[in-house]
């Protein structure tokens, strides 16, 4: 049997696109191309157009694999392009998963900026997945406005789950906005969980992940439980080409969810 | 140790590549102006291989690993099949370079199936480096100026031929294939053999005075701005350096289409591009260049060791000969 070419992508449908806010996107596959875990990421492929790094944001445990995506560079654009029917290259899944069964019987901490809300979700669904297993599951998410906030169809549903604590706020309020403004340290202020034992899970905007970073570190999370989502440049998604290396870590191998005690030693490791 | 060590008279050994001819391509060293560069033989043309210089100008990366290989197509993935290739002369320097490849490409899941397919396809043939010039350094990366083992068969020019050691089961069985153009390798061979080495040894110590400290990892690892800073001073970016060197394996993977299908395309890259690092939405985590320089210092002297053991580098000075301000990587590193 000849090898597996990983670098091959394996051809999916796009089933169905939800656009979630002026410049984000969620691409729905037709089926599920492979099993992955929460925190693993796959390489998307629009066909002819080159590949780009996402981490799914549908539950590890659905039929379907979801991406949503906020439109920045060339691959991006290209997708957005793309319609219902439309075909996508998909490989993976690659990374380091989350270690979930860590973390049983405690209480979770999470904390997205923006479009960082997308892999977050994913984490958050296999969560919900066992909830019986973990104490209480919190989220605090920060987007630029009212009409930036991803999932806006799903949130009334998660916020009615018992053992689910969800605050948001957005930098810029308008009319309709009635909850908090400022960036989401804001939401940081009180920090509802038992620190010494809590992961934390952050993932958003570069700055957002250094100024949030900072807050729980003040706040006394182990360092090696503050999760970050890592972003880089990643070409071959398989510890190879070399582009994703941030200090001594493959961003596609170690990562892309690497801890704080991780990267402290590294000079800006959020840019 | 050698499984097989025979003696090739000087005039089997056109013989002998024109044997080899037949199943696959045949390349060599041939003096092209001052260097040797890498030639395919053709048995209508000159045959004058060089065996005594130093490695060619192009690096072994070329054979194995080209600067543009389709890794992936699309829908239907077809792999071409590769042709058989025999490598000679290439020097323990380059030998280095394959080492890092196999370790990246197969030896670390998942393998790489283009590098494997050439990989299997290629004998590589090296040659004694008798006479290291002013640019070598690969005492200093811990290899010698001969080969030890890293090659399928090693030669050895001497006075009554060329001394043939098999250092693998694809050498030794096709020194047993040739065996009609094979005498034996007497004592006195070897003794001359032990000599070259020795002379190359002492040349190359000569040549390399200082070592590089057993904590140079660390003192990469630990360099300040200012000695990153003044390192790179002098570079104009023409990226030379990177191109040049056997043990770079960065690439990047584009796509193009090709009618109603499209081929995934595996280019070398290289570290010193600004947009090297730079993400989709545009930022740079090593936007200055200081920051890439020295990147390619921790790559090749710390990281590749922390993980492998080894340096990346193979102290074969086609960095310092290619480059347009004549860095020297030797003595940015004994100077840390």
């Amino acid at each position: 049997m000849a090898a597996v070419n990983p670098y091959y992508a394996i051809p999916s449908k796009i089933s169905k696109i939800i656009k979630e806010t002026p410049t984000i996107t969620t691409f729905i596959l037709d089926g599920k191309p492979f099993e992955f875990e929460a925190g693993q990421f796959a390489e998307l492929t629009v066909p002819g157009v080159g590949e780009a790094p996402f981490t799914p944001s549908s539950s590890p445990y659905d039929d379907v694999l979801e991406f949503t995506i906020m439109k920045v560079g060339r691959v991006t654009s290209a997708l957005f392009e793309l319609k219902e029917g439309d075909m996508l290259g998909v490989r993976g899944p690659f990374g380091k998963p989350y270690p979930l069964s860590k973390f049983k019987g405690k209480e979770v901490f999470i904390v997205g900026g923006g479009v960082g809300f997308a892999p977050l979700r994913s984490l958050f669904l296999a969560l919900l997945h066992d909830l019986k297993d973990y104490k209480k599951i919190y989220v605090r998410y920060g987007a630029r406005t009212p009409d930036d906030i991803v999932y806006k169809h799903l949130i009334p549903e998660w916020e009615k789950i018992d053992r689910v604590d969800m605050h948001f706020t957005v930098d810029v309020g308008d009319n309709t906005w009635k909850g908090r403004v400022g960036v989401v340290t804001v939401l940081l202020d009180d920090i509802p969980v038992d620190i010494k034992t809590s992961p934390s899970f952050v993932c958003g905007p570069p700055i957002m992940m250094k100024f949030v970073t900072q807050r729980l570190v003040e706040a006394g999370f182990q360092h090696d439980n503050i999760f970050l989502s890592m972003e880089s440049n990643m070409s071959c998604g398989i510890g190879k080409c070399n582009h994703c290396r941030v200090g001594k870590f493959y961003i596609c191998k170690d990562g892309p969810v690497l801890t704080w005690e991780d990267v402290k030693h590294i000079e800006e490791p959020f840019v | 140790m050698s499984m097989k060590i025979y003696l090739l008279p000087s005039d089997n050994l056109l013989s002998f590549v024109t044997q080899l001819s037949k199943t696959g391509s045949v390349f060599y060293p041939a003096l092209n102006g001052s260097a040797a560069h890498m030639v395919r033989f053709n048995k209508e043309g000159t045959f004058e291989p060089v065996f005594q210089k130093i490695r060619s100008a192009e690096n072994i990366k070329h054979f194995l690993f080209p600067s543009r290989d389709i890794v992936a197509k699309f829908p239907n993935d077809v792999r071409p099949k590769t042709e058989k290739q025999f490598i000679f002369g290439v020097k323990n320097c380059d030998l280095r370079g394959v080492e890092v490849y196999d370790r990246v490409f197969l030896k670390s899941e998942p393998i790489d199936p283009a590098y494997k397919q050439s990989r299997e396809s290629t004998v590589l043939i090296s040659a004694d480096c008798p006479d290291p010039e002013d640019c070598c350094f690969c005492n200093l990366v811990g290899l010698h100026p001969y080969c030890t083992g890293a090659s399928d068969i090693n030669m050895t020019p001497v006075t009554r031929g060329y001394i043939c050691e098999a250092f693998t089961k694809t050498g030794e069985q096709l020194l047993e294939k040739h065996a009609d153009l094979f005498t034996d390798c007497s004592k006195e061979d070897q003794k001359e053999r032990e000599k070259i080495h020795g002379a190359a040894d002492r040349k190359l110590n000569e040549i390399n005075k200082k070592v590089f400290k057993d904590t140079l990892s660390d003192k990469v690892a630990n360099a300040d701005r200012k000695a990153q800073h003044d390192a790179r001073k002098n570079c104009v970016e023409c990226h030379a350096c990177l191109h040049a060197c056997p043990t770079c394996y960065c690439f990047l993977l584009s796509d193009y289409t090709k009618g109603k299908e499209y081929e995934r395309v595996r280019t070398w890259d290289a570290c010193y591009y600004a947009a090297y690092a730079r993400v989709g939405g545009g930022a740079n985590p090593r936007s200055e260049l200081d920051q890439r320089f020295w990147n390619r210092f921790q790559c090749k002297f710390d990281f590749f060791k922390q993980y492998e053991g080894l340096y990346a580098c193979s102290g074969c000075g086609r960095c310092y000969r290619g480059c347009s301000a004549k860095i020297d990587i030797r003595e940015i590193l004994w100077q840390l």
